[in-house]
């Protein structure tokens, strides 16, 4: 992927926060301007204009010591009026109400020569006008309105006219802001299915920081699945190179005369075996191409049932002959097998069941032996997790059977539920989602 | 995974040849092949040991050989490859010892052309009882009469190799050892009464299941399995003498 360069994550946040802010700028400024448009009531202004003109000839005729006595007095609810011998400051972001001036110094055109100005005495109060008008010694009058009642709801619209902008801009904003972490977002879902165990190359986009977390994620996926995938082939070796050992001990027993110890033996290397059997099916390292595939459920079951029939135990299936499901059918048959065996191990009484549903595939074990304590339901699908001795329901092995049921049941996306039944005994079910629904990645967003 | 045929006994000489089969052992490991080589001597065979490819290439210009009993991890070349080399030049009966138990490796190995699959670590009873399995199947006409990998019948079709049925719809149907060897039997006679004593016969010739069950559980088993809503499974019983597959055959 070529790099391109870029102006990083900081610089392109700084940059949308600037351009926002820059346009928030030029469009309250076209408002401000515009707030020069705004006029009031013909009424209004004709009384602004009397009152305004009355102001100027009362104060004018009084010596300067007067004035600011006379426009005290002249001062009522809604007209403040005050002298002053200087220009008076004005609010650096009051706007200029020019159209309100010009309807003024249409009812008493002499205002015009008097320099009327009027601008909104704050931005943020919206109903106060403030002006002032030169006196023919050049000292001010300075007056404020309150209680305007402009032409059209000049408070409202300016609330409005004020927070549009903004809200659009925040929302322009937000939208880039977005796009810029859209990359880390791709990310954050391949870190999640990662952790399912999926592995996915995410594209190298966006700004350099983040390109750098995404090479930095591609290349830590790799190490790890490196990591792993050795340490399996190691642990998978070490099972195989284990049967060679064990395949010399089963042969030199064979030659025994000793019929106990040849037994003996012979049951600590069945169950040597199995014990490398599982880890190896845990890993998965004996069966590396088990491919999904339609398989008959109905008939898997019933072969296995059947099989532990012939071994004089006592279980009974029940379901239909033909039942058809998505699963790896090596995968999958061992962890029917793991349930059976371990429902055998612990009860006299079995039962298996298949059933398809409206919206899935349901299989369950059940059996009559001592159950689980509810606190270690979960606990035992965790791999290597034995109960307590005297409860033991992994007595041989290594803890694995469950947990290897547990993974390929989540190989096909179903569920595994342990239960302990009312009436004594576990219950185990596997849900499986149907073929009809079953998309073909499950894993798929 | 023990076989255990009662009818198996050490002094237990393998039928129909004056002579004892000459059994060639390829297998890297030094003890293991002693204790191998001695158990074979033990029950009647002439055992060519070999270490490596070389060896038993040697051996097996040497003189005639009856059975190779080749280990699938070999230092240098792989069973594998030695599998197909010796395909090439002989249809002597081969079986694969490997320390993978999985359905994959043994897949491989019967379609390249291995006769049967000895998963370690394997005891005396199953290594002698898989042996004559294979001998006594390399002298019936069955090993001959399926040159194909795959046939079809009534709608459903059978891979050999991968000892795999699958429906008219394409969905596998899971058979056991026994099962499937019936099935094949069957296969082998399309439209003719089979004698049960036969079927028995035939069906023993490779010992993939453990459990004793008679022909007609193992029957009524693969009829089960084989009806479905549309049709019945295709095997008529012939009262008092045996079964007959009621379908033709089509090696594909």
């Amino acid at each position: 992927m070529v790099a391109r360069p870029s102006p990083g994550l900081i610089g392109r946040i700084v940059g949308i926060i600037l351009l926002t802010v820059m346009l928030e700028f030029v469009v309250s400024t076209l408002l401000y301007e515009r707030a020069g448009e705004f006029s009031i009531k013909e009424d209004e202004a004709r009384r602004l204009a009397e009152h305004l003109v009355i102001v100027q000839r009362l104060v004018d005729e009084r010596p300067p010591t007067e004035r600011p006595a006379i426009a005290s007095y002249l001062s009522t609810d809604r007209y403040k009026v005050e002298w002053q011998r200087s220009a008076p400051d004005r609010h650096m972001l009051s706007a200029e109400l020019r159209q309100m001036r010009d309807q003024v110094v249409e009812w008493e055109p002499a205002l015009a020569s008097a320099g009327l100005q009027l601008q909104l005495a704050s931005p943020v109060s919206n109903d106060k006008v403030a002006g002032q008008i030169i006196l023919a010694d050049g000292s001010w009058v300075h007056f404020k309105m309150y209680g305007l009642e402009t032409g059209w709801g000049l408070k409202f619209n300016r609330i409005m006219l004020a927070l549009i902008p903004a809200i659009a801009f925040a929302i322009l904003g937000g939208l880039l802001v977005r796009q810029t972490l859209r990359p880390l977002r791709t990310l954050g879902h391949a870190i999640e299915s990662m952790g399912q165990g999926e592995r996915i190359v995410v594209r190298e986009e966006g700004t350099n920081e983040v390109r750098h977390l995404i090479r930095a994620f591609n290349q830590m996926q790799d190490q790890i699945s490196r990591m792993i995938a050795d340490r399996t082939q190691a642990l998978a070796a070490v099972g195989h190179d284990l049967r060679t050992p064990l395949a010399r001990l089963q042969l030199r027993i064979d030659g025994s005369e000793d019929t106990d110890l040849r037994l003996s033996s012979e049951r600590d290397i069945a169950e040597m075996e199995g014990m490398i059997a599982s880890v190896l099916a845990y890993l998965g390292g004996d069966e590396d191409s088990d491919a999904s595939m339609r398989v008959d459920l109905g008939v898997l079951v019933a072969t296995l049932v059947d099989d532990m029939t012939d071994h004089g135990h006592r279980i009974s299936y029940q379901g239909p002959d033909h039942l058809i499901a998505m699963v790896r059918p090596n995968g999958f048959k061992r962890a029917i097998t793991n349930l059976i065996e371990n429902a055998i191990h612990y009860g006299e009484d079995v039962r298996v069941g298949l059933a398809s549903e409206p919206d899935r595939i349901g299989l369950h074990v059940e059996d009559n032996g001592p159950g689980i304590p509810e606190e270690s339901l979960l606990d035992v699908l965790e791999p290597f997790v034995r109960l307590d001795a005297a409860r033991s329901r992994n007595t041989k092995g290594l803890g694995l059977g469950l947990a290897i049921v547990s993974r390929m049941v989540e190989r096909e996306a179903g569920t595994l539920t342990l239960t302990n039944r009312a009436e004594g005994g576990l219950r185990a079910e596997i849900a499986l989602p149907h073929p009809r629904s079953a998309k073909p990645a499950p894993r798929q967003q | 995974m023990l076989s255990c045929s009662p009818s198996l006994t050490p002094s237990f000489l393998p039928q129909s040849s004056t002579t004892a089969p000459t059994v060639l052992l390829v297998e890297d490991d030094p003890p293991l092949r002693t204790l191998t080589a001695r158990a074979l001597q033990e029950n009647g065979y002439v055992v060519r040991p070999a270490a490596t490819a070389a060896e038993m290439w040697a051996t097996f210009e040497a003189g005639p050989i009856d059975l190779i009993l080749l280990d699938i991890m070999l230092p240098g070349t792989s069973g594998i490859d030695l599998c197909k080399m010796i395909r090439q030049r002989s249809s002597v009966p081969i079986i694969f010892i490997s320390a993978r138990a999985s359905e994959t490796d043994r897949v491989v190995g019967l379609e390249l052309g291995a006769d049967d699959y000895l998963a370690k670590p394997f005891g005396t009873r199953e290594l002698i009882a898989r042996i004559r399995a294979v001998l006594r199947r390399g002298v019936t006409e069955e090993r001959r009469a399926v040159p194909s990998n795959r046939a079809e019948f009534d709608g459903l079709t059978v891979d050999f190799a991968r000892r795999q049925l699958f429906s008219r719809d394409g969905a596998m149907i899971p058979l056991t050892g026994a099962e499937f060897d019936l099935l094949a039997s069957f296969l082998s006679h399309p439209l003719r009464v089979i004698a049960r004593e036969r079927l028995i016969e035939l069906s023993r010739a490779r010992i993939g299941d453990s459990s004793d069950r008679s022909i007609d559980v193992l029957v009524s088993r693969l009829r089960r399995k084989l009806t479905d809503d549309e049709r019945p499974a295709p095997f008529i019983t012939v009262r008092g003498v045996g079964y007959m597959l009621n379908a033709s055959v089509n090696r594909i």
